[in-house]
């Protein structure tokens, strides 16, 4: 993973790279076709003046001859030669390259020529004009070496204007993302996008504020229909308990008729259980309760093992307990009530008869630890409806319950398997 | 004895009633708040069945009503809401008792006597069957005059048998009383078999006559007159 920017970097910078390379015999040709046409202009005012210069002395013809001898020899790089008048020969325009003939180290340069015909004194001579030009090889090099220098300055220059954008252009957007990593639909606190004047991050942001805002209604909506629902059924359901009270007191009744009446019975209570649990977790989830209270933790624990002590009877489970005393600890009482009975009665249920549970409850947790024969699979566990073992005679929100009365209260339930024992731990 | 059941739901209302007219209860009906509000002015009842949540008016003010007017009719609050807050207020006020929708007519029937017998009796409240006397206020049982001695649940289920008398009351439906919110957590209902043996055992090794029948095999049943 790559931030956004330097992905954004290599493939301009790729592209610099090959303009500029591209750049390089590009700016030569142009240079070198300027330095040529100037050369030769130069050279043909050097001729055209020279051919002047000499008319304008009117030297006679043997002074002229000694004259251009002089001047051959002294004139650099021109040349008058006498030519015989019979023949035309045009104009031409070269380039030569030769070593300095004065110099001792090999040293080659490349020369602009222009040989072309002057008259003197109405006669034809030949003159030549070398002029220096800069060699290919430096040229190219010059704007090579430039063409580089350039490219450092780009490639600096973005390097450190990215580093500075990301953390100015970037900076709204890093907060968003701050803020909807905090954002959590059960507390339903609204967020507050910064205002930016980047019209690409107002569109995020005023997306995300219509999905929130969506999501919250539709979350709400869900949890509302969860509690009006079960309020709602609770009318139907204490008619049917009453018409089966009505129906259990008949006289006619056979014992067939009873029996399938109080297999109906059971269902309801049932059916009614699951009721009232779907309705507390629904008010869980929407924090009708106050969290705030003192609880003495080893109280409640007592009094409900005092409340299930005939069930620990009945299947011969013995009970071992560890407490520490005086335990008192911030939530809610009669959550917390819920919450130990629960994880009794689950312990209870799933012990084999002349099984053993043992309690622990230290400063910082609450364990319960019943013999067992498999383990469960952890994730369903905790899940709603989602039965982790065969036995199906529970409302199947016991364990789901438990996990959100901790999660209400800040603490966090746990399970592991570990020789032949289920362990649910609870940490405070 | 007058029973008012201030329900808006009528089917639920008149199980109610139905149930309650064996046992010699007079029942009369208010369907909603205003109704209720002309009857409890008007009447003195023995017992008031509340449903806080009517279609014109929250049932609670009913309740201060009856404080404000120094009523005092013996009142159960029935709600479809189980809130604790709810339960709470209620009692301050001055309900003697809250029962939770959806619940059982015979725990309503037990409840209602219960309370009929504490606001009547409410210095000595002793109830007798021939040679069975128990005294609600101490909560002691004695046969011929000789004291037995009952757990606090066998205690609970005799008042609740009494209560119900001539009633078949199901096995599912005393474990429900007894074990309250969580009788449909356990697997089997047979610790209310061991209460029941345990009760009649302990009664008939006293000297009482066999008022607690089985019927059906599952089903209970206290005869009395």
């Amino acid at each position: 993973m790559k931030p956004l920017l330097s992905k954004t970097t290599r493939p301009f910078l790729i592209y610099v790279l090959v303009v500029l390379l591209i750049s390089v015999p590009v700016y030569y040709f142009v240079v070198d076709t300027i330095w040529k046409n100037e050369l030769d202009e130069h050279n043909r005012i050097i001729a055209d003046k020279t051919a002047y210069a000499l008319n304008q002395l009117k030297l006679s013809g043997d002074t002229l001859l000694k004259s251009i001898v002089l001047w051959n020899s002294i004139q650099p790089g021109t040349n008058i030669q006498s030519i015989s008048s019979s023949g035309t020969i045009k104009d031409s325009v070269y380039t030569i390259e030769k070593q300095k003939s004065y110099s001792e180290k090999p040293n080659i340069d490349r020369f602009r020529c222009l040989s072309t015909i002057i008259y003197i004194n109405n006669k034809q001579y030949l003159f030549t004009v070398e002029t220096n030009i800069e060699e290919s090889k430096e040229t190219i090099a010059i704007i090579a070496i430039t063409t580089i220098f350039f490219f450092i300055i780009i490639v600096a220059g973005l390097l450190v204007l990215n580093r500075k954008l990301s953390i100015t252009i970037w900076r709204p957007f890093r907060n968003t993302l701050d803020k909807l990593k905090t954002f959590n639909l059960n507390h339903q606190t609204k967020i507050d996008f910064d205002k930016t004047d980047t019209s690409e991050f107002e569109e995020l942001s005023h997306s995300l504020r219509e999905l929130i805002a969506h999501n919250i209604s539709v979350y709400k909506t869900q949890k509302e229909f969860t509690e009006n629902a079960s309020h709602e059924l609770q009318t139907p359901l204490a008619i049917l308990k009453s018409k089966l009270d009505i129906l259990l007191q008949n006289k006619d009744l056979t014992e067939r008729q009873y029996h399938i009446a109080e297999e109906m019975n059971k269902a309801l209570i049932r059916s009614s259980r699951i009721n009232k649990n779907l309705l507390l977790l629904a008010k869980i989830d929407n924090s009708q309760f106050d969290s705030s209270e003192n609880l003495k933790f080893d109280m409640l624990l007592q009094q409900s093992i005092e409340t299930l002590e005939e069930h620990f009877e009945q299947k011969n489970i013995s009970v071992s307990t560890t407490a520490v005393p005086d335990l008192s600890l911030n939530g809610n009482g009669s959550l917390t009530e819920i919450l130990i009975n629960n994880l009794l009665l689950n312990a209870i249920r799933h012990t084999l008869p002349n099984g053993s549970i043992t309690l622990t409850l230290t400063k910082s947790s609450f364990e319960v630890t019943n013999s067992g024969l498999k383990e469960l699979d952890k994730d369903l566990l905790f899940k709603r409806f989602s039965s982790a073992s065969a036995d199906n005679s529970g409302s199947g929100l016991g364990l789901a319950i438990i996990k959100e009365i901790c999660r209400f209260q800040k603490w966090s339930v746990r399970y592991r398997f570990e020789n032949g024992h289920h362990i649910f731990s609870v940490y405070f | 004895m007058k029973i008012l059941i201030i329900e808006d739901e009528e089917e639920l209302a008149r199980s109610i009633a139905e149930y309650l007219s064996e046992e010699n209860y007079l029942c009369e009906f208010a369907a909603s708040y205003n109704q209720a509000l002309d009857k409890i002015e008007m009447y003195q009842y023995d017992c008031i069945l509340l449903d806080i949540m009517l279609p014109d008016g929250n049932g609670m003010k009913l309740l201060e009503e009856l404080k404000l007017q120094d009523k005092q009719d013996g009142v159960i609050i029935i709600s479809a809401k189980n809130a604790l807050d709810d339960k709470i207020k209620g009692l301050q006020i001055g309900a003697d008792d809250y029962l939770t929708k959806p619940f059982h007519l015979s725990e309503l029937t037990a409840r209602i006597y219960s309370i009929i017998r504490r606001k009547q009796f409410s210095n000595s409240n002793i109830v007798r069957q021939n040679e069975l006397l128990i005294d609600l206020l101490a909560k002691t049982v004695s046969v011929n005059n000789d004291p037995v001695t009952l757990t606090k649940k066998e205690f609970d289920l005799l008042i609740y048998f009494i209560g119900n008398k001539n009633r078949v009351i199901s096995k599912s439906t005393l474990a429900e009383h007894l074990s309250g919110d969580f009788a449909d957590m356990l697997d089997n209902h047979d610790f209310v078999y061991a209460h029941v043996k345990n009760l009649k055992k302990k009664l008939y090794d006293a000297g009482s006559g066999h008022y607690l029948k089985t019927v059906y095999g599952t089903g209970y049943k206290w005869m009395g007159s």
